[in-house]
């Protein structure tokens, strides 16, 4: 399913003395299959701008379109159901979510509600906790005697669950320790490629940005300030730099390198071109040494 | 959730907001026991007008106080048209069966819905102009004199703002949680009584989770920065008593002799 904004604007509380805009002027594409970043700073409207995509909150201004479905301000709640179990969204802290009393029925919590029988959804479960890199033997515990990183696991196959051809993930690391960020944004890669999920992740994590994503998009005071694959995204460091938002490590350290006088014919976006990059120039400059 | 107006403070630098919590919260209760007093059309233009006026003193639009009015519109209209319908005396204009509309009844309803809005008024400027921490101060100061008979002051107030502290926080937590269940396919509000009530545990439950985990925390925090009880415990916010505040105290006192002399 493609997305598309059209001079998307929306504001808070609209209407009352507590009015306030949160996003403005959104035009944006995200096509099927692909792997979306989106980053800014807190307060940016990264959260506000994620609820639109599966109806909870509709814009105050303008058009969107998921799919076949076409969100405008008059378009009645009860149309925006279907969406629900399309796009499924993995809010920030999702482990707040969890209520049931064991870890299956929990995660089976979602399909039940959008049709499937006890069973049906106890097996969807089942495979998804398996796809979460969950062991069976906690099936049965309670949700809340998990560890941190396993409470979100647990929240994230409940969202898995609903089977969405979108999923969307606010900040799904933070507050992870390093060793679970990475195994988390490996797990997020794999569904990309087997499942072939459409993904739209928030993050702060420019490497994350760097490594996984084929679009990126840039968000500052309530609107996309950039937007395109990372390579042009991160090509201009100074841009992001000047926003004070952070560019990943690799181009922080290409571009100090550039600055003593190293070029790169492309800026080089995660460590294994870097290191290409590397060994082609520091071999060029070692040849070119030994014949002086 | 937040068409509740009543408990929203509205930061500003206002005559009213500076001053003493104590003073307002007096006062507001005062103002609410003479609004009783009056009884013919002068007195109540003269606390009307009053009201007014400080409500212009606070700076905050009026539009904030008709918001106020909004969640207690049908009650106002109940208690008005049972008034209206079913006292008798003065001119007849109407009447049909046991309801009858009487000069009497109107002007009484009328009464009726003045004292609502002044209630209303009064008591939403003690909430839009002072802070909640800083009300529970003045409840705590105000309390004091009861420690003589040995009542808990100083952990009421730690409840109480303990509980004012977190209100916002909780507002927050349900829409949050309210959002990611929704985002699983529950519909609040919607579907069967029987539905209705089901789609209430996956919210109750992880709101009490977080509440129990954050009053945890928060214990543990209180108790590493030297926390034990409230006795001898000296203030960051020191209540002060200004002229202002007897100002007010005199002002007050003038509407009440007013209304005194213009009631019948
Ligand atoms: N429920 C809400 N009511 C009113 N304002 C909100 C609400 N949620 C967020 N905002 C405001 O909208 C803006 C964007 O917030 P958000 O979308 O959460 O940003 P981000 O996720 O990028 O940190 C902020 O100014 C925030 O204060
Ligand atoms: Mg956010």
């Amino acid at each position: 399913m493609a997305i598309k904004f059209n001079e998307v604007a929306f504001t808070y509380q609209k209407g009352t003395p507590f009015e306030s805009q949160a996003l403005h002027d959104i035009n944006l594409e995200i096509e099927d299959g692909s792997f979306t970043a989106i980053v800014g700073h807190t307060g940016s409207g990264k959260s506000t701008l994620l609820q639109h995509l599966n109806g909870l909150l509709k814009p105050t201004e303008g058009e969107i379109q998921i799919g076949e479905q076409i969100i405008t301000p008059e378009t009645p709640n009860k149309a925006l159901n279907n969406l629900r179990k399309q796009v499924g969204i993995v809010f920030q802290f999702p482990e707040a979510q969890l209520f049931e009393e064991t870890v299956i029925k929990d995660v089976a919590f979602a399909p039940k509600n959008f049709g499937k029988t006890e069973s049906e959804a106890e097996a969807i479960a089942a495979k998804m906790l398996q796809l979460v890199g969950l062991p069976e033997s906690i099936y049965q515990q309670s949700p809340f005697d998990l560890s941190g990183g396993q409470m979100r696991r647990v929240a994230i196959a409940g969202i898995l669950a609903m089977e969405p051809k979108i999923l969307v993930l606010d900040e799904p690391t933070a507050g992870l320790d390093p060793r679970g960020r990475v195994d988390m944004m490996a797990m997020f890669e794999e569904l990309h490629r087997e499942q072939n999920l459409t993904i739209i992740l928030v993050t702060h994590q420019m490497d994350d940005v760097a490594n996984y994503a084929d679009h990126a998009i840039i968000m500052s005071k309530g609107t996309i300030i950039k937007s395109g694959t990372p390579r042009a995204v991160f090509s201009e460091p100074d841009f992001l730099l000047n926003n004070h938002l952070n560019v990943p490590t690799t181009t922080l350290f290409s571009k100090k390198l550039t600055e003593k006088g190293f070029s790169f014919a492309n800026m080089p976006l995660t460590e294994a071109e870097l290191a290409d990059d590397l060994v082609a120039l520091l071999s060029r400059k070692g040849g070119h040494d030994a014949n002086e | 959730m937040n068409k509740l107006i009543l408990g929203r403070y509205i930061a500003g630098d206002s005559l009213i907001h500076r001053l003493d919590p104590r003073a307002k919260l007096v006062l507001s209760f005062y103002f609410v026991g003479i609004i009783f007093m009056a009884n013919n059309w002068q007195s109540f233009s003269m606390l009307l007008i009053f009201t007014l006026g400080c409500i212009l003193a606070s700076k905050i639009s009026l539009s904030f106080f008709l918001k106020g009015v909004r969640p207690l519109i049908w009650l106002i209209i109940f208690t008005v048209a049972l008034q209206m319908l079913f006292s008798s005396g003065g001119q007849m204009y109407w009447h049909w069966g046991i309801f009858k509309i009487s000069e009497f009844g109107v002007t009484n309803g009328l009464y009726i819905f003045c004292r609502f809005i002044l209630i209303i008024f009064m008591s939403t400027l003690l909430t839009l102009s002072t802070a909640p921490l800083q009300l529970a101060d003045a409840i705590e100061s105000l309390l004091k004199p009861l420690k003589a008979i040995k009542f808990p002051v100083y952990e009421i107030a730690l409840m109480l703002s303990i509980a004012l502290r977190f209100v916002p926080t909780l507002m927050d937590e349900t829409a949050k949680i309210m959002n990611a269940q929704r985002a699983r396919g529950v519909n609040f509000g919607q579907g069967s009584l029987i539905k209705q009530m089901q789609s209430i545990i996956p919210l109750l439950i992880p709101l009490f989770v977080s509440s129990f985990n954050r009053a945890e925390d928060l214990a543990i925090a209180m108790e590493s920065r030297g926390y034990q009880g409230g006795e001898g415990r000296t203030k960051y916010r020191v209540l002060k008593w200004q002229t202002t505040d007897t100002m007010a105290f005199v002002l007050f006192a003038v509407v009440t002799v007013a209304l005194v002399y213009l009631k019948n």
